[in-house]
């Protein structure tokens, strides 16, 4: 149930080849700031370069300076030192912004290159992918590139240089004690290997138990009112209780594999550095190698352990990184169901829609429509009864292309809804689905939703048209109430008040209403319906509703069973003709008033 | 929650966490404060453990230069057996190596036991908080809570054998140097409490920084996860291009932020690199010259430089480790105003007990007592006024009303999901507030308008208020709410899981789980709140059949649109604007009640029967 943070596990471990195109093609994302990266990447070098100068310096300082008492040569290498220092400061500083700065554009592009990919998908898409999973891409899976980009990469390329440059001074200095010092190299690679697989394998039983400690937390909360109704609130902290106490174990696992490895690391810099004076010590008795070359190798042994063991950490950081790239590269590369057109064809602004021949599946389901055909006329409105699970809002979404047929077609005004830009098409077909979404913000902010540029007076326009204008005034904040996470301040009809005021605003030609006044009470229904009918004169409307009172105000009933079309006409001719519809309102007839 | 391996010493890097406003000690933080002197108090063991590894730590880990200058002095430039030398440096190294694999592991073993028993705290005491807190705290406020501050907070947990072993380093080898070479030291020392400085003033500086570009991911998190979890609402109306101008606004935001954080990083991190070369530099300047005056020895001089670079980063630590126990205090500060929120709907301290049914006495009788409401404690405008109504055991009522009149309201009080402003409601002649909460609401349970599932298989789902419950009980409550045949349908019927919120069930197969999920409980009183609106109406006559089983058994009170539900019910309420404007038969109201017509949408009685309702009428 980790899908709260797309559930990480063996996926994260990339093969080469893998992690060869994920970085070809970063290289190619990044291509418009190749040159500073590249600039980035020669500054690191060069203060690396300041780092490695000071030992050097002491050196010279002993051999040259010191030892032979000449304060001449001492006092040129204190210069030396100092303007190396300083040149360090300068170049470390422009390394950061530079860097940073590469990395930030980077992610910028990256996030809303991802959004805009989510946002063209079609509602297949989301049929298909769990909305958490999709969500970690732009939070977790980014998060995870962020914090690359804000310290690890500089860490990682800063103690790489750093590691190499080391290793390459030692040689220069002297060769013969490098060979002494390398024997801890076994040691100390045995160990790094084996930290870094156990520590990936720790941090991946991590992530996945945080995972799971979150969206138990979170599913703790949003349920608390059905934990409390149920007076279920000790057990549920106890079942908590169990995840928080893997999530702990987790912790002290990972813990454990660094309490390890650190210590090694320390130890191994520490016997090097007794090697060095030792055997070092040796030869600077046989003549054989100055002291200063023994001081200088002691002190860059003191900065060649530190990036090893930074190396190691962020190596997890790093490969995390790269499966978070791959994985977002894979959503960006995933085919658009519903695509604009190459060359659209402009719609009229109002026109008959033609269904014809029209099948349908969801994916590779069962049929769910066959062979559909149905002109609804401009202006007419037209209502979809029929049992639960027959087609009516899979036809109502396929009028409005949130999919497209799997054969057949669907036009508006002739003209082919595949040939149609998405933008346009949604100027004329909206649909107001039964479960009107709040967003975050007020009554008034969420009303805009298909109209950004509306002012209040439009807004309360449209309220007004659909006669609920007076309830929404009524809150003490009017059209500024927020109404809280999921419109949770709403009583459940006004919501769907809100969610139909949307509609009225946008004003389209066509609208198809999916059982969007189900949680009105009859009244009100009628209200809104009687209004949005005023108000959709010259416009069609086709209404999707359990209650038959809708389809009785419409000019035609279209009954919907088993995929298909089972009987069309008025409300009169239907009745009277005494089939499925007549047998309908029947039963319904029989449970009103 | 960072699942990073954070190193060792948190260092600038090791991110901090979370969240907005006070992060200085203010006055305000002596609740954070005590908390986390609890917390500590708690871990005592552990933290002396932890600072007796930190004193070892140091102990070896300043002699290692010492004995790293003798072996230069006395090993190469003199006589003695250099072997000797590097055994020595070698062994304590060893030791402190121990040391501080010990001190790591104690000091992130304390850390992140305070961090699950907080945690556990915290989510108990969420669970407990009553529903006025919770409609007015967003969900993803509670997560930081949860979340990024008790990462926060906990982090000083792990400074203490941290700081210890940090503070014990500079005392330990400034005490070396000094009686080593005085002025030397003195000059070496010099610039090296700006580095903690420079530390200090880094981290207050980075960490308003840091937290501007969490507030800002938050933000885009948000628009992210609204705009998936609304897409079916962003399509519907071509909201796309709405909704990706405010991701791009959120993305330059934290673009903007996050530039801000690296120019911080590049203003202090070279400096603090710095200023130990130059002190660096000031020992090999000065020392030097002594050395060729002979007034000091070569590994006396060695030893002081290795000695600056051991002081660095204790020296940074501990410049960082003040504003991190006051981020830690604000976060504690945080975690406390939750904890310290106490529940408004509490057990009565001598709770009274339910009366048992016996033959002549049902039980499920439940009275509304002149009950005046509004949300936000009173203070919001009154939703509920004067409302006073007596349903008697067994008996079923129907309330009936407006969009917004306050149906859902009534469902809410009568299991005590908040307390009456003024008059009272009583189940079985005992006012609802001398009822112990567990009891009560095993009395009575409410079917919510909008369903919540758990993720987890049906019958988890079903079984709620009781997981133990057999699986026939659990199979004839399916069957009661008309749930049993299609659950059945499912290739794994009962078992059959539910993932993220259930979504993959029609709005009318969850309603009916979850009336499924009350009826298990088998309630005292039982509260539909429109319950069934999304069933259609070819399976109207099911439902009804079955709703007229579970009606009889015992009290109910229904809030439905639809006549052929409300017709079920023995008695009719209709509320208007919070009050009780008529009560009745259903085909009484029909018959006399001109707003009951109209609520209803219903023509003039009489006429009912056959007549279609023409559009827009009454
Ligand atoms: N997103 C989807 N993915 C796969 N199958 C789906 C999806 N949506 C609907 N279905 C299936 O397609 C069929 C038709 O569903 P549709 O929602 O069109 O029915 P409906 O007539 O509108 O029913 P209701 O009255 O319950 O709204 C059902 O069998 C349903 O299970
Ligand atoms: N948590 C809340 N905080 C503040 N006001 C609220 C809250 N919940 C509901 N309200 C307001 O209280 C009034 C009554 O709401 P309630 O949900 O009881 O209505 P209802 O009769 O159930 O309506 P519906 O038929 O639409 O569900 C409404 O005006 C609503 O805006
Ligand atoms: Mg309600």
């Amino acid at each position: 149930m980790g899908w709260l943070q797309g559930g990480v596990t063996e996926e994260d471990r990339l093969d080469l080849t893998a992690t060869g195109a994920v970085l070809a093609r970063t290289a190619r994302l990044a291509a418009p700031y190749r040159r500073l990266g590249i600039r980035a990447f020669f500054l690191l070098v060069a203060w690396t370069g300041t780092i490695l100068a000071g030992p050097f310096l002491v050196r010279r300082a002993l051999d040259d300076g010191i030892r032979v008492g000449d304060s001449g040569v001492l006092f040129e290498s204190v210069v030396a030192y100092l303007a190396a220092a300083l040149l360090g400061y300068v170049l470390y500083r422009s390394a950061i912004v530079t860097l940073a700065s590469v990395g930030e554009s980077f992610l910028r592009d990256m996030r809303i290159r991802v959004f805009d990919r989510l946002l063209r998908q079609a509602l297949g898409f989301y049929d298909r992918n769990k909305s958490g999973v999709l969500v970690s891409r732009m939070t977790s899976d980014i998060d995870s590139l962020s914090e690359l980009v804000q310290f690890g990469l500089l860490m990682f390329t800063g103690a790489l240089l750093q590691l190499i440059g080391t290793i390459v001074a030692l040689g220069f200095l002297s060769g013969r004690l490098l060979l002494v010092c390398l024997i801890s190299v076994p040691i100390v690679a045995l160990a790094s290997v084996k930290f870094q697989r156990d520590s990936n394998r720790a941090y991946l039983v991590v992530r996945d138990r945080i995972g799971l400690t979150l969206s138990a937390l979170q599913e703790g909360i949003a349920g608390v009112r059905i934990v409390q109704a149920f007076g279920r609130e000790e057990l549920e902290a106890s079942r908590f209780s169990r995840t928080n106490d893997s999530l702990y174990r987790s912790h002290m696992d990972s813990v454990k594999v660094a309490a390890w490895y650190l210590p090694i690391i320390e130890m191994a810099g520490t016997i090097t550095t007794a090697a060095a004076i030792g055997i070092g010590g040796w030869w600077v008795r046989s003549g054989e190698l100055s002291i200063g070359t023994v001081v200088a190798f002691v002190l860059l042994l003191q900065g060649m352990f530190e990036p090893v063991q930074q190396l190691s950490q962020l190596f997890n950081l790093v490969q995390s990184a790269t499966a978070s790239l791959s994985k977002l590269y894979e959503l960006i590369d995933e085919p658009i169901e519903v695509p604009d057109p190459d060359e659209p064809q402009s719609l009229s602004p109002a026109g008959e829609i033609d269904v014809s021949n029209l099948s349908f599946s969801y994916g590779d389901g069962p049929r769910v429509l066959s062979n559909v055909d149905l002109t609804v006329g401009a202006g007419e409105r037209i209502a979809f009864v029929g049992p639960t699970g027959a087609g009516k809002s899979t036809l109502a979404k396929l009028i409005a292309r949130l999919y497209d047929p799997s054969e057949g077609s669907i036009s508006f005004d002739g003209v082919d809804l595949r040939s149609a830009t998405g933008r346009e098409l949604r100027d004329r077909v909206l649909v107001v689905p039964q479960e009107g979404h709040l967003f975050t913000g007020t009554v008034a902010d969420n009303i805009r939703i298909a109209k950004p540029d509306a002012s209040d007076d439009e807004v309360r326009d449209a309220l007004d048209r659909i006669g609920v204008l007076g309830r929404i005034e009524g809150f003490e904040n009017g059209l500024h109430t927020e109404v809280r996470e999921g419109g949770a301040r709403l009583s459940a009809g006004e919501r769907q008040l809100v969610s139909l005021a949307r509609a009225a605003l946008a004003d389209p030609a066509v609208l198809v209403l999916d059982e969007a006044t189900s949680s009105l009470d009859p009244g009100t229904e009628l209200i809104v319906e009687g209004a949005l009918e005023e108000l959709m004169t010259d416009r069609t409307v086709i209404a999707i509703a359990h209650r038959l009172s809708t389809s009785q105000r419409c000019d035609r009933v279209a009954v919907i069973d088993e995929g298909g079309i089972a009987e069309i006409g008025t409300h009169d001719d239907l009745v009277a003709a005494g089939g499925h519809y007549a047998a309908l309102f029947d039963a319904w007839q029989r449970g009103q008033p | 929650m960072s699942g990073q391996q954070p190193s060792d010493e948190p260092t600038g890097s090791s991110e901090p966490s979370n969240e907005r406003d006070s992060i200085d000690g203010s006055p305000a933080n002596s609740r954070g404060r005590h908390l986390l002197v609890d917390a500590l108090r708690r871990q005592r063991l552990g933290l002396l453990m932890g600072m007796g590894a930190a004193l070892g730590w140091t102990a070896f880990r300043v002699t290692v230069p010492r004995l790293i200058q003798l072996g230069i002095d006395r090993g190469i430039r003199g006589t003695d057996p250099l072997w000797r030398w590097s055994l020595f440096i070698a062994i304590a190294g060893m030791f402190s190596g121990i040391f501080l694999g010990l001190r790591r592991y104690t000091a992130f073993r304390n850390a992140r036991r305070v961090e699950a028993r907080t945690r556990d705290r915290l989510f108990a005491h969420i669970q407990r908080l009553h529903i006025a807190y919770h409609d007015v705290t967003a969900t993803g406020e509670l997560m930081s809570r949860a979340n990024t501050d008790l990462q926060q907070f906990q982090n000083v947990v792990t400074m203490v054998p941290i700081t210890t072993g940090n503070a014990l380093i500079v005392v330990a080898v400034a005490v070396v140097m000094l009686l080593t070479d005085p002025v030397l030291a003195l000059l070496a020392l010099i610039g090296l409490p700006l580095v903690n400085l420079l530390g200090k003033k880094f981290s207050e500086k980075l960490h308003p920084a840091v937290l501007a570009v969490q507030k800002e991911s938050a933000e885009l998190a948000g628009v992210v996860e609204e705009t998936v979890a609304g897409m079916r609402v962003v399509k519907g109306f071509g909201a796309e291009g709405v909704q990706a101008e405010k991701l791009v606004t959120e993305a330059d935001d934290v673009y903007r932020e996050s530039i801000r954080v690296s120019r911080i990083r590049a203003r202090y991190l070279p400096g603090i690199e710095l200023v130990p070369n130059v002190g660096l530099v000031i020992v090999l300047a000065y020392g030097g010259q002594l050395v060729i005056d002979d007034q000091l020895t070569i590994g006396q001089l060695v030893g002081f430089n290795l000695y600056v670079l051991m002081l660095i980063q204790p020296l940074r630590m501990l410049g960082m480790v003040v504003a991190q126990w006051q981020r830690a205090i604000a976060a504690g500060d945080r975690i406390a105003e939750v904890l310290d929120t106490a529940p408004v709907i509490v057990d009565p301290s001598h709770p009274t007990a339910l009366p048992e049914a016996t033959r002549t006495s049902p039980v499920g009788r439940i009275e509304f007592n002149h009950v005046h409401f509004g949300y936000a404690g009173g203070s919001g405008p009154p939703v509920l006024t004067d409302f006073h109504l007596t349903i008697n055991a067994g008996e079923s009522v129907a309330i009936v009303g407006p969009t917004g009149c306050g149906k859902s309201t009534v469902a809410r009080l009568a299991p005590r999901f908040y307390d009456v402003d003024d008059g009272s409601i009583l189940l079985d002649g005992i006012d609802l507030r001398e009822l112990e909460r567990r009891e009560l609401r095993r009395a009575i349970s409410l079917v919510f308008e909008d369903t919540f599932l758990f993720s987890g298989t049906i019958r988890e789902n079903i079984a709620f208020a009781d997981p133990d419950a057999s699986m026939d009980d659990v199979r004839q409550a399916a069957t009661l709410a008309g749930a049993r045949d299609f659950i059945e349908d499912f290739e794994l019927g009962f078992d059959t899981q539910l993932g993220e919120r259930g979504l993959s069930l029609s709005g009318g197969q969850r309603q009916r789980i979850s009336i499924a999920r009350s009826l298990l409980a088998n309630p005292r009183v039982l509260i539909l709140d429109d319950a069934t609106s999304a069933v259609d109406p070819t399976k109207e006559h099911e439902i009804r059949d079955a709703m007229q089983e579970v009606m009889a058994k015992r009290t109910t009170i229904v809030i439905a649109h639809r006549a052929a539900t409300i017709s079920l019910a023995d008695r009719v309420v209709v509320l208007d604007e919070g009050r009780i404007v008529a009560e009745g038969t259903h085909s009484d109201l029909l018959a006399t009640n001109e707003r009951y017509r109209e609520i209803l949408a219903a023509s003039d009685a009489g006429e009912s029967d056959d007549t279609p309702v023409p559009a827009g009428a009454s």
